[in-house]
């Protein structure tokens, strides 16, 4: 099978603030300021065309980072992305401009892919079509739903046709039969040999769409395999996470936030 | 350098992608308005009716000295004006064209450096609009088409390229500290006055103060281009070969902005989506 896309040794440093003179400072001088926080720490992995890959875990672990390093959006501090043609990233409110209305984000996204004035004629009908907006097309984006803004985020990216497609939890705002369509519409890219990424917390539609499934911990892969292998664990693992006491939890956390700007590592990157 | 190399190529590529943004630029800037494009003549419009109630009424400035003898103070601040109607939103709406788009444009497989020059570009329709009813006002008034308004594309080139590169700087220092924009904004208030706009350069010269103000305005190089239409509208002469130090000054200048600009936006562009 053909390789699509190619995560190596992926790392992303934030940097965490006290205050604005401290960013500053560390922008124009040499010297490093702020704290480290490492959002990714050294995650590879590899996919082929025509997988559908989920990320799971907990709130903050890295999947939201590395799906928006995947799709370039958010630059890497080091490690390496190859991908196999053009990344389209759908996450809720991502990438549309609330000022404008949503016929207007239709044209501009379109204008900025390279599209001509021709085609973006042609694809406008189908993705109004496909967002079921109806007469809020007209309406400035600001003033729609979360749904809404994911709909329309969802039909304009499947519309472009992208070779890897990023779903970032942009399906858990709409509702069940808008969800069945787009899962409708990403079975059909799954067909025709496209790679996707699926990020979610609904484990039912996890399970129902992905065949692989990578699982993130404190920014670092826990799991990699085929979904029947990681679900069973990912759902052990969160089984046992409600069972904690608020005690235990606590030190999950800091053992996790205690490797994530531990400085030992910094020097590496 | 090789930074600038780069940018420019990235213009020459995109040049169509820039062209067909500028247009949606424009229609969807005025399109919350009820009067629309309207509102490009009606705020020039009362910005010159002010300046002419200021300086030529309550000043009584009734005439400035050209090459061949007075000019009207309205005729000769109308036309050093209409390039400010470009220059003046060209920075403002430039130096934040980056930071307020990025988050909608990072992922698309166009380089950042087209955002400036789509919005530059889309302003230049405005200023071309306001030309040609400047024209049609001077054909009455006594300032007939001549064989100098040939300098005129010349000029509209140099500002497009001295703004595009002055917008590199200032789009990646606002992305970075947010104030800059604020401060540009007030430093612009005061380019209005120390360029020959509302008065001519030397007004002053006979004191040792008003001689540093002159050589201020000099410096400025809004002033190569303010004067330089002033020598095309008004039938004046031709200000490349009346004028080739400052013309020299000028292009130095952009060069250098330029080549600074490219330098700062390649080595920062990857990062500015972190300072969002």
């Amino acid at each position: 099978m053909e390789k699509s896309v190619i995560v190596k040794n992926l790392t992303k440093r934030y940097k965490l603030y006290k205050n604005n003179s401290e960013r500053l400072k560390d922008i124009f001088l040499p010297k490093n300021y702020g704290e480290p926080f490492f959002a990714l720490k050294e995650v590879s992995f590899e996919a082929e065309k025509g997988d559908v890959i989920g990320f799971v875990g907990v709130n903050g672990s890295g999947k939201s980072t590395l799906s928006n390093i995947i799709a370039g959006i958010v630059p890497q501090t080091s490690g390496k992305v190859e991908i196999d043609g053009q990344a389209s990233l759908i996450a809720v409110s991502a990438g549309v401009n609330g000022e404008l209305t949503g016929r207007e984000n239709i044209e501009l996204k379109c204008l900025m892919l390279g599209f001509t004035k021709q085609q973006i004629k042609e694809l406008e009908p189908e993705i109004i079509e496909f967002s079921e907006l109806g007469k809020f097309i007209d309406q400035p984006v600001k003033s729609y739903s979360s749904g809404m803004k994911s709909r329309l985020g969802f039909a304009i990216s499947v519309h472009t046709d992208p070779d890897v497609l990023i779903i970032d939890e942009a399906l858990s705002v709409g509702d069940k039969a808008f969800a069945e369509k787009c899962l409708e519409k990403m079975n059909e890219f799954k067909q025709r040999g496209k790679t996707m990424f699926f990020v979610s917390h609904s484990i039912g539609q996890m399970k129902q769409f992905c065949e692989k499934g990578i699982w993130l911990e404190h920014g670092e892969v826990k799991m990699i395999g085929s979904i029947q292998e990681v679900m069973p664990a990912y759902e052990k693992f969160l089984a046992d996470y409600k069972k904690m006491t608020p005690k235990e939890k606590k030190e999950f956390q800091a053992s996790g936030l205690k490797g994530r700007s531990d400085p030992a590592f910094v020097g590496k990157v | 350098m090789k930074s600038m190399f780069k940018v420019i190529k990235e213009q020459i590529d995109n040049f169509h992608l820039i062209q067909r943004l500028s247009m949606y630029e424009l229609k969807s800037s005025n399109r919350n308005n009820y009067l629309g494009i309207l509102w490009e003549f009606i705020n020039p419009a009362i910005q010159i009716a002010i300046y002419w109630f200021v300086f030529g009424f309550v000043q009584e400035r009734d005439t400035v000295l050209g090459k061949h003898g007075d000019i009207p103070f309205f005729v000769w601040m109308l036309s050093g004006i209409l390039i400010w109607f470009f220059v003046y939103p060209a920075i403002t709406q430039g130096s934040k064209s980056i930071y307020t788009r990025l988050r909608m444009v990072s992922r698309m497989n166009f380089p950042l450096s087209a955002i400036p020059s789509y919005v530059i570009l889309s302003l230049l329709y405005p200023q071309l609009l306001l030309m040609g009813i400047i024209m049609i006002i001077f054909q009455f008034i006594g300032y007939p088409i001549s064989i100098y308004y040939l300098q005129i594309p010349y000029f509209l080139f140099a500002a497009i390229i001295f703004l595009f590169a002055l917008a590199l700087i200032t789009t990646t220092i606002s992305t970075i500290v947010r104030d800059f924009q604020m401060l540009l904004v007030s430093l612009m208030r005061v380019l209005l006055y120390i360029t020959p706009i509302l008065w001519p350069a030397g007004r002053f010269s006979d004191s040792s103060l008003g001689k540093i103000f002159d050589y201020v305005m000099l410096l400025n190089p809004l002033y190569y281009l303010v004067e330089g239409y002033r020598y095309a509208l008004l039938g004046e002469g031709w200000f490349i070969t009346a004028h080739p130090t400052i013309t020299i000054y000028f292009w130095g200048l952009v060069l250098l902005l330029l080549s600074v600009g490219s330098y700062m936006h390649v080595k920062f562009r990857r990062h500015f989506i972190d300072f969002l």
